[in-house]
């Protein structure tokens, strides 16, 4: 995508949530749906039209790398959701994932979402996005408190030191590994953006304290496996969309502002309006209304969500920073509650005609 | 005394060998383990809480020195259970059904341990039955319910109308997690609420009838 683009969808004052899951509940099969790539690729331009948008954002299912990575080093498909590293698996398992990943095709999953995409860049105008979990939040879905190793290893304890610090950094190499083989394939079929997931980046992990001493780990894991990203991003003319949802501080903010993404989305709990003042004028913010919230009318009543919307709109331009508002994460179907989400990502949106793709 | 503010600090400071040495010479020198963990422990969590609250550490901090009061406990806790001598009040907690995080879950827990409640943690992704049975066969006096998808908001609210329903003496329910609010506690009859670890300790201790 030309980063331009993006601005210029900005300066239209677009609004758009990530809803796909929502459309996709619409629907009676919509676990037959995941795993058929067309029909996944007609909801995800679904999504796009109902929600009056030019892109065409795909579903956001973290679990996916997760799972694909642990199958292939041998973990059976039950036990992916909660199987942890107990310790380093050691290099060869470096070795072994990107054998299997190169010998393998994607899970049935990955590749409906690979045909998804395939499908919208084909059959429609829209602007094709492909989606990942990012490498230090699938790392931390690898162990079992991965919070640990990262305070230990801030603190200055090396890999050789301490076990747990030697775990943690073999996680984030396989993460790495098998994200950039994701992305890698989105590319191939078509994405001209994806969009990086990284809600782990944050101040759970990183304590805001620790960092306060002057220790490099937030670079070194949190920045260091998305500049390799946005390395591969820029080398095929493809732009980093990039996502956290997490409370972050100023400081990891502007740390991601290093990464020179094309949109950066952030969480309910930033004010974007003086967020403003920290990014650079070519990074369009994306959100950031708290759809976390949206399942219940009494947490969050249907016309709060326009005057929120309408508010932070006004803020936003007050500033003058290139802005698309948005919801803080992917909006998610909660059972029972589809049409209670539905009624306020509507009354959210100010719908305009579709721009056309460049 | 002294010893004891030694130790109550190392533990809040998240100081693995001073808490493991410390609470060794108190031992040593015939402090009893109920004392310890009532002139330390206890407020050396307490002091952390604290902390996390006027956001003077953050959540690895409080998993340093959770930690390092588990060293103590590994220490105390044989002795405490041949003399036995238990926590006045248990607690039963887990992450709810369809969800699998664990992080907010396992802070609280640590909190509640360091507060001196006998903790029996469910892990996650637990059904509605599986809190009741729970409560039922620990006489728990709390269970807490743990979410951070919105997705498992109805769970956590068929968790907390099946443990009512079960009528079981004394018990409170308690819930948690990023999508949770107190207005959503409220509207599922939850007892209690808290939007922090630190502050679940509070909570807890106000549901059981003790100062906090």
């Amino acid at each position: 995508m030309s980063r331009a683009y993006l601005l210029q969808l900005a300066a239209t004052n677009l609004r758009m949530p990530i809803g796909a899951d929502i459309v996709l509940h619409r629907h009676s099969d919509p676990a037959a749906i995941l795993l058929d790539g067309p029909r996944l690729g007609e909801v995800i331009a679904e999504t796009a039209v109902t929600f009056g948008t030019p892109l065409a954002f795909p579903l956001m299912d973290l679990r996916l790398e997760k799972a694909w990575l642990l199958t292939l080093l041998g973990v059976s498909a039950a036990d992916v959701d909660t199987h942890h590293f107990a310790e380093d698996p050691g290099a060869d398992a470096v070795t072994r994932l990107s054998a299997a990943l190169a010998a393998s095709p994607p899970p049935p999953r990955v590749a409906a979402n690979l045909a998804a995409l395939r499908h919208v860049v084909k059959n429609t105008p829209l602007y094709p996005v492909g989606m990942s979990i990012g490498p230090f939040s699938l790392a931390t879905k690898l162990l079992a408190d991965p919070i640990m190793p990262v305070y230990l290893a801030g603190s200055g304890a090396t890999a050789a030191e301490e076990p747990e610090v030697a775990l943690v950094e073999r996680a984030l190499e396989l993460a790495l590994t098998i994200v950039l083989h994701s992305i890698r394939l989105q590319l191939d079929v078509g994405a001209k953006a994806v969009f990086i997931a990284e809600p782990a980046a944050n101040q759970v992990f990183f304590s805001p304290k620790q960092l306060a001493t002057g220790t490099d780990i937030f670079e070194r894991y949190a920045l260091a496996p998305n500049r390799a990203i946005a390395r591969l991003l820029e080398s095929h003319g493809a732009d980093l969309l990039f996502h956290c949802c997490g409370d972050i501080t100023d400081g990891m903010l502007k740390d991601f502002c290093s990464l020179h993404p094309a949109l950066l989305s952030l969480g309910s709990s930033r004010r974007l309006w003086e967020d403003a003042t920290l990014v650079p004028k070519d990074i369009v913010l994306y959100g950031n209304l708290p759809s976390k919230r949206f399942y219940s009318d009494q947490l969050t009543p249907p016309d709060a969500v326009k005057v929120m919307a309408d508010e932070l709109e006004e803020k936003m331009r007050a500033t003058g920073h290139p802005f698309i508002l948005g919801t803080e994460c992917d909006t998610l179907h909660v059972e029972g509650c589809g049409h209670i989400i539905c009624n306020k990502l509507h009354r959210m949106l100010n719908l305009i005609p579709l721009l056309p793709t460049p | 005394m002294s010893h004891f503010i030694d130790l109550k600090m190392a533990v809040a400071g998240g100081k693995r060998i001073d808490t493991i040495r410390l609470t060794q010479e108190l031992l040593a020198a015939g402090s009893q383990p109920q004392e310890i963990v009532d002139q330390s422990l206890v407020p050396g969590m307490a002091l952390v809480g604290e902390q996390f609250r006027c956001n003077e550490i953050f959540v690895p901090e409080m998993l340093v020195a959770a930690r390092a009061m588990k060293e103590a406990l590994k220490l105390l806790e044989p002795l405490l259970v041949s003399a036995g001598i238990k926590p006045k009040y248990t607690v039963v907690i887990g992450t709810v059904q369809g969800d699998l995080h664990d992080i907010g879950k396992n802070l609280v827990s640590m909190m509640w341990k360091g507060a001196n409640f006998a903790v029996v943690d469910l892990g996650t992704n637990v059904t509605p039955e599986r809190y009741v049975a729970a409560a039922r066969e620990h006489g728990a006096h709390i269970v807490g319910l743990s979410a951070l998808l919105t997705t498992t908001m109805p769970a956590m609210r068929e968790a907390v109308r099946l443990l009512k329903a079960a009528n079981l003496p004394n018990l409170k329910v308690m819930v948690g997690g990023a999508p949770i609010t107190q207005a959503f506690a409220d509207e599922i009859g939850a007892d209690g609420y808290s939007d922090d670890a630190g502050g679940a300790v509070n909570v807890a201790l106000k549901l059981v009838g003790e100062a906090a």
